[in-house]
């Protein structure tokens, strides 16, 4: 009985109307559907099928990447060795370019491990110089970042890699925007000879380096690759153009051919952020004189007396860099 | 952003968090260092700018820790770090959309850390975060940046009001919704004020002008959100009030626990905290009462606004807002109307259309049209929507709900606006309450009571009542005719005469049993005791009940016993009729003399004010009442003076009578027990919940937990007592529970 009586109250249900009340809306319908909300993703949970790749393509990709973001140190190591070893193979396989090697690889600069910083100065070496040198205002900001890194160790490798972008493209290193003044600003933080921070900087000592307090301090060693970097690097800025050979075309190239060079009007600054002094470009020698002489020649001048009497091999960096600044000045006085 | 586990020494070679640590110790000497890292982040924003979008997480991760390294010392380098605070701006406002998660939370930080050490000011922080609080398309960021603005607009208005800083926001926040109309920015407007309005950050009349633009935009989310305010802003900011002034600590309670409980330096901070606490809170007892306006008495130019609000969401027909969305600018429509007592004719011809018991949400209908009703409207204009509700709701084909709607509507109508019914209409609507439906019964009876009070001629003459035809005979009860109005005075002074009175009485008498001091009493007489002054002085003298009672049982009438008397006389005694009549005159006049005579002899203090406010509503209230029980009492009290009339009060009477549902009782017998996810003793709840609160157990409970190995030692051994042992212990025990157990208490 009480089986049917059941049957017979869910038969009723489908049948029974529902109660409208005043002022409340009309109940839903059973069979109603929310369409009300929008989607903007589908997101789909296995997005690849295939699981080969072999492919020596997809082996340098995955491989790049593993450089960039791999755990531990001697992963990344390896992964650079082996991206190395493809570009310098014959013909180099290359898949992405320079540029986007460059992109990919630059933030290793400051890498925790000395492995991997020397494996990337390494393949850096191997990159072909004509394809480097478009790049060069880039690699010089992780330069930069590098050089005012807290770690002694990072700092000292940094300055390999600006000595090997001065062997590659030394003058557009010099010349990109920011490349000179901001360089110069990093050298001086870097020994310490800065003369916008000087009143804390007072306190004599026996030497003129830089009181790092942070990290161990490597001694006379770093201090002499410092000196004799940035002297490298000052006789690159100071040192006298080759006056170009003459070309009869030049003329009327200027006036008709479209520029090879990427960005041939850099200068001008047409679609960048307005530029400070700093990150000015300074085009040729003289300008760089001019600037320097302005803004650091007293400053440096002042260091490298102190570090001259210091004597030994900080010493002896310092008379290089001291004959790279004559050098310099007294070219300028024969160009004028 | 990967991160990649950074092995010891680097950390240790590496460590932003201690060189900050340490130049903050001793900025001088680590310039160089700062310096340094100056030139870093200089260098490591030079790489991020360049390429925002395609930042290597490596990069990302270095920058965002040099950013917060400078944004923490800023302030020791100020002229280093000049640039950096428009760096950060000009980063976030370019590049907001691209920027990582967790570095736009630090750069947004950071930011909000220079205001608070003063290196840039609340504007410029403000006009920073606003325009991209308006445009981010991300959720994270908008939550970040309304939150900080909030607290910000709070920190800078802590103190005192920063008028310059309040009026530049209320600007931008004008202008937002005012420049596009059609956006839903506006919506951020509308936030912003709501939540400064609610915290009584802003009280004037500019945020309303905000709302009152956000009304009338195109955007139905910022009409909606605007309406929204002004129909419940005032009420969120004064339960707001309630809600700060709630929590009270105990200060004898922290005090004593002090004593007992281990002395600690973090039970003398908490001490000190509440004593802190304690002494705010009296001094804001103390602080004069923020006189603070509503916002719809605020708008400028209400009847504008009405009508725009009208013509533009309501009445045109273009508009697609969903029906809730309607409702609201209709609520607040009239409200407006009937707050004001504005004029907008076509609102109620407007209202036919939807006055049909299909309509969905019709109560809600019913009560804005009660609403928009007052006694300027004139007759004609809403008798045809009486005759309508009529036909429509009550009749005998009609279901019973659907009557008792209609009669209260028609009585909530007829209350604010009593010559818009007409007499036949009345006669067959109040004889509904021949009904069976007890919710049509009480509805019916209702709009009879109402008619008896206002307007009796109306009422066939067996249902005028009593009191009606006594009232009708001696003329006391006059209908009102269109457009009068009381004359002018002020309303329910005569009550402050008598309260004062019998202050003034009790007084005496206390200070001739007392046998005080004759300066005391004549400074009472002037009325202008300084104690007197204060809003909150009076207070204790209310809280005592007797003051309260005398008062209300005296004013049930509402009318002062002087006047009173000559009229039941001039009533028993036809005879003398004039003469009692011109003596009652007499009489009146000198009544409205002597309380005339309050307010231009002396000054009403904010305090007599306050009183005469509670004393009007009070007799209001015991009008309307007569003798109810407490709980109603209560109920109405709660009401908001300015709560218009909502869906509920017309559905109430068809709730009358009727059985509640299975659910509606459980959920009723739940009401405030704890909640039960599961099957659980009542006494198990409790102990969860004192475990939650981080309450210990009792020793009970304590030693029924005890491991039964370490109990059992003890047991063996009382067994095994020497029956001397046995004599001792039960001894001890003797003497120890006459000297108070263990502790000595009470010793």
């Amino acid at each position: 009985m009480g089986s049917s009586n059941k049957k017979k109250k869910e038969k009723k249900k489908d049948f029974q109307k529902a109660k409208l009340k005043v002022g409340k809306a009309k109940p839903k319908a059973s069979n109603f559907t929310d369409t009300s909300f929008k989607s903007k993703s589908v997101v789909v949970n296995q997005q690849t099928l295939s699981t080969e790749g072999s492919d020596p393509i997809e082996q340098f990709k995955s491989n790049l990447s593993l450089a960039v973001t791999g755990k531990s140190d001697n992963q990344r190591r390896d992964a650079l060795a082996y991206v190395a070893n493809q570009i310098s193979a014959k013909p180099p396989n290359n898949p992405i370019g320079t540029a986007g090697l460059l992109t990919k690889l630059l933030p290793l600069l400051s890498d925790g491990s000395a492995a991997v910083r020397t494996q990337l100065l390494k393949l850096f070496r191997i990159l072909p110089p004509s394809e480097v040198k478009p790049h060069v205002e880039k690699i010089l900001m992780y330069v930069r970042g590098g050089m005012t890194h807290l770690s002694n160790d990072i700092r000292s490798d940094t300055l390999n890699i600006l000595e090997w972008l001065l062997e590659v493209a030394g003058d557009e290193t010099v010349s990109c925007p920011g490349g000179w003044l901001k360089t110069l600003n990093s050298f001086s933080s870097m020994l310490g000879w800065n003369p916008s921070v000087g009143s804390a900087m007072t306190t004599k000592g026996w030497t003129l380096a830089a009181k790092t307090t942070l990290g161990s301090t490597k001694g006379p060693e770093a201090r002499t690759r410092q000196i004799q970097v940035l002297a490298r690097f000052l006789q690159v800025g100071f040192k006298a153009e080759d006056p170009a050979p003459h070309d009869p075309t030049a003329y009327w190239d200027n006036i008709y051919r479209l520029p090879r060079a990427p960005n041939p009007f850099a200068y001008l600054n047409l679609f960048g952020t307005p530029r400070d002094e700093d990150s000015e470009m300074y085009p040729d020698r003289t300008s760089r004189q001019r600037i320097f002489d302005m803004k650091w020649r007293i400053a440096i001048s002042a260091g490298m007396e102190g570090a001259k009497k210091e004597g030994g091999a900080v010493g002896r960096a310092a008379s290089a860099l001291d004959r790279a600044l004559t050098e310099g000045h007294g070219s300028q006085d024969a160009g004028l | 952003m990967v991160k990649r586990k950074v092995a010891a020494l680097e950390k240790v070679d590496a460590d932003l968090v201690s060189l900050q640590y340490k130049i903050r110790r001793d900025p001088k000497s680590y310039t160089q260092e700062f310096y340094d890292q100056w030139l870093a982040y200089d260098a490591q924003r030079q790489i991020f700018i360049s390429a925002p979008a395609t930042a290597s997480s490596d990069d990302v991760k270095k920058f965002h820790d040099l950013v917060d390294l400078v944004a923490h010392v800023a302030d020791l380098y100020p002229d280093l770090t000049a640039p950096y605070a428009t760096h950060l701006k000009d980063l976030l406002n370019r590049h907001h959309a691209i920027l990582d998660p967790e570095l736009r939370e630090k750069v947004v930080g950071s930011l909000v850390l220079l205001r608070r050490k003063d290196v840039i000011d609340s504007t410029s922080l403000l006009t920073t975060l606003f325009p991209i609080l308006v445009s981010t398309p991300s959720k994270t960021l908008r939550a970040l940046l309304y939150t900080k603005i909030i607290s910000d607009l709070r920190e800078s208005n802590s103190k005192a009001t920063n008028h310059r800083l309040n009026r530049t926001i209320q600007t931008v926040l004008h202008n937002l919704v005012t420049s596009d109309r059609t956006s839903s920015k506006g919506i951020w407007a509308t936030r912003i004020t709501r939540e400064l309005w609610r915290r009584q950050i802003w009280t004037d009349a500019k945020p309303c002008d905000v709302m009152k633009e956000a009304c009338l935009s195109d955007n139905e989310k910022v009409v909606v959100g605007g309406v929204r305010f002004f129909l419940g802003g005032d009420k969120e900011r004064e339960e707001m009030e309630d809600e700060s002034s709630g929590d009270e600590v105990d200060l004898r309670k922290v005090k004593h626990q002090s004593g007992i409980n281990k002395k600690s330096k973090k039970r003398a901070k908490a001490y000190e905290k509440a004593l802190d606490k304690v002494k705010r809170q009296e001094r804001k007892k103390k602080a004069p009462h923020p006189l603070n306006f509503s916002a719809l008495h605020l708008i400028h130019d209400p009847q504008g606004f009405a009508e725009q609000l009208f013509q533009k969401h309501l009445q045109n027909t273009k508009n697609k807002f969903s029906l809730d969305n309607k409702l609201l600018v209709l609520q607040l429509v009239t409200r407006l109307v009937g707050l004001h007592k504005l004029t907008v004719l076509s609102l109620y011809s407007w209202f036919v259309r939807y006055l049909t018991p299909k309509q969905a949400q019709v109560t809600s209908f019913l009560a804005s049209l009660a609403q928009a009703t007052h006694s300027l409207v004139p007759p004609d204009a809403i008798e045809p929507l009486i005759v309508k509700i009529a036909n429509e709701f009550v009749s005998e084909a009609a279901a019973s709900e659907v009557a008792a709607a209609g009669l209260n509507a028609i009585r909530e109508v007829a209350m604010r606006q009593p010559l818009a019914m007409n007499e036949t209409l009345l006669q067959d609507l109040v004889l509904y309450q021949r009904s069976k439906d007890k919710g049509v019964v009480m509805a019916a009876k209702g709009l009879q009571s109402l008619y008896r009070e206002v307007y009796p001629e109306m009422l066939q003459k067996k249902l005028r009542g009593k009191a009606a035809t006594i009232g009708l005979r001696s003329g006391e009860v006059k209908l009102r005719k269109f457009g009068e109005e009381d004359e002018g005075g002020i309303e329910g002074l005569e009550l402050l005469v008598k309260y004062k009175e019998e202050q003034k009485q009790k007084r005496a008498d206390q200070a001739q049993a007392d046998g005080e001091d004759k300066e005391k009493d004549s400074d009472d007489e002037d009325g202008f005791n300084s104690s007197d002054w204060e809003v909150g002085s009076e207070d204790s003298d209310d809280d005592s009940e007797s003051g309260w009672i005398a008062v209300s049982s005296e004013s049930e009438d509402d009318e002062p016993p002087a006047s009173k008397r000559p009229r039941t006389k001039s009533e028993s005694e036809a005879p003398d009729l004039v003469d009692g009549e011109d003596k009652e005159k007499e009489d009146a006049a000198a009544e409205a003399d002597r309380v005339s005579k309050l307010a231009t002899t002396s000054i009403l203090t904010p305090a007599d004010l306050a009183k005469l406010q509670e004393l009007r509503r009070q007799a209001q209230i015991d009008k309307a009442m007569g003798t109810t029980t407490s709980r109603k009492k209560k109920e109405l009290l709660a009401k908001h003076i300015e709560d218009g009339v909502t869906a509920e009060d017309i559905e109430l009477p068809a709730t009358l009578g009727k059985k509640t549902t299975k659910e509606e009782r459980v959920a009723l017998a739940k009401e405030g027990k704890p909640s039960r996810e599961e099957h659980k003793s009542t006494q198990a709840i409790r102990k969860a919940k004192k475990e939650a609160e981080g309450k210990s157990s009792t020793n009970k409970e304590k030693a029924r937990k005890k491991n039964f190995l370490m109990t059992v030692g003890k047991a063996r051994a009382k067994n095994k007592r020497s029956l001397v042992d046995t004599q001792k212990t039960l001894r001890a025990h003797i003497a120890r529970s006459k000297s108070g157990g263990r502790r000595r208490n009470g010793l």
